[in-house]
């Protein structure tokens, strides 16, 4: 036999076929368990879209907002910073002795009324309840740092 | 490669089911099912079992996926493309089992059954006792068209090795068939 016709024997298998059964009930059961695997495949934009329209409005909201208090911050930290010493003062209500900690107590303080603002916006928000718990966990975390610190004796 | 054939009007189906749209998708699945499903019993070496596990696999990495696809190539050349890389990623995985791999030793022979005689049947038997590499091989370049670099890329081997391991499963695919190549 010639490479002809062995290959024209070959290419006639290449047809199409039936499943011996009806594969369809297994494959909808299984889709049941694939929806957070399909979450995580679907684009960031996608997986918005998909989301209902009200979880979105406080989504968008909240992070507006989370961005706008972050921003000004910011602005009036690097406006002020120069010249008043006493805004660490003004803004956190605890102030560790230990240099080292001041930084993250300033941190923590300013993330936790972030949080505090973007929860008023968005007062049924799971997501920033669980991040403000956190914060104020590190904080109380720090808290006892600072009472072990050298610098607190 | 030649993809799979697909209706004009399954892309409404293939956004909606991208969407969510489960009914959209089992129109797909009605549509798409018997040459996915061909091709994997090829590739799966004629075993019925097997290729139905790899169609269920397929269509639901299909359902996982079609969020992403960009309708850059037609649904059905993308679906056949995915129902491949299925199989060839189950041929990966049992390629670490000596027990499914056939030596040219212990593949059946056929008698003096000439070739242009054989049954259809005797020919998917012939196929199927291939070693599973082999068969991929095989049954991608001579059945199904593809090129040597399309296979060389999906089953991670250079293109001589795909070439070789072609020549290799023609070899035992006429020895078992009973023809001297």
């Amino acid at each position: 036999m010639n490479e002809f016709e062995w290959r024209r024997h070959l290419r006639a298998l290449r047809q199409p076929r039936t499943p011996g059964r009806d594969l369809w009930p297994a494959i909808e059961a299984a889709l049941d368990d694939t929806v957070v695997a399909r979450e995580s495949a679907t684009s960031t934009a996608t997986a918005i879209r998909v989301r209902p329209p009200g979880r979105q409005r406080w989504l968008l909201r909240a992070s507006l907002a989370a961005s706008l208090v972050l921003a000004c911050g910011v602005g009036w930290h690097m406006l002020r910073a120069p010249t008043d010493k006493t805004y660490t003062a003004a803004t956190s209500t605890w102030k560790p002795a230990d240099p080292r900690l001041a930084g993250a107590a300033i941190e923590l303080d300013a993330a936790r009324i972030e949080l505090e603002l973007a929860i008023q916006q968005a007062p049924d928000s799971a997501a920033l309840q669980r991040l403000l718990h956190r914060t104020e966990r590190q904080q109380t975390q720090l808290r006892h740092l600072a009472d072990q610190s050298p610098a607190a004796s | 490669m030649s993809p799979v054939p697909t209706a004009a009007h399954d892309s409404d189906d293939v956004r909606a089911a991208a969407a969510g749209d489960r009914q959209a998708f089992q129109r797909l699945y009605v549509l798409h099912v018997s040459r996915v499903y061909g091709t994997l019993h090829r590739l799966a070496g004629y075993d019925h079992a097997r290729a139905e596990d790899l169609t269920q696999d397929a269509f639901i990495r299909a359902w996982q996926k079609l969020p992403g696809f960009r309708h850059e190539s037609a649904f059905g050349t993308w679906l056949y493309r995915l129902a491949v890389n299925v199989a060839l990623m189950d041929i990966r995985a049992r390629s670490a089992d000596p027990v499914r791999v056939i030596d040219e030793e212990h593949l059946p022979e056929f008698g003096e059954t000439p070739f242009c005689a054989a049954e259809r049947e005797e020919l998917e038997q012939a196929i199927g006792q291939l070693p599973p590499r082999a068969r991929a091989v095989l049954v991608l370049h001579d059945i199904e068209g593809w090129r040597h670099e399309d296979i060389g890329d999906e089953l991670g081997m250079a293109v001589g090795t795909s070439k070789a391991q072609l020549h290799r499963a023609r070899g035992l695919l006429r020895k078992a068939l009973g023809e001297r190549s």
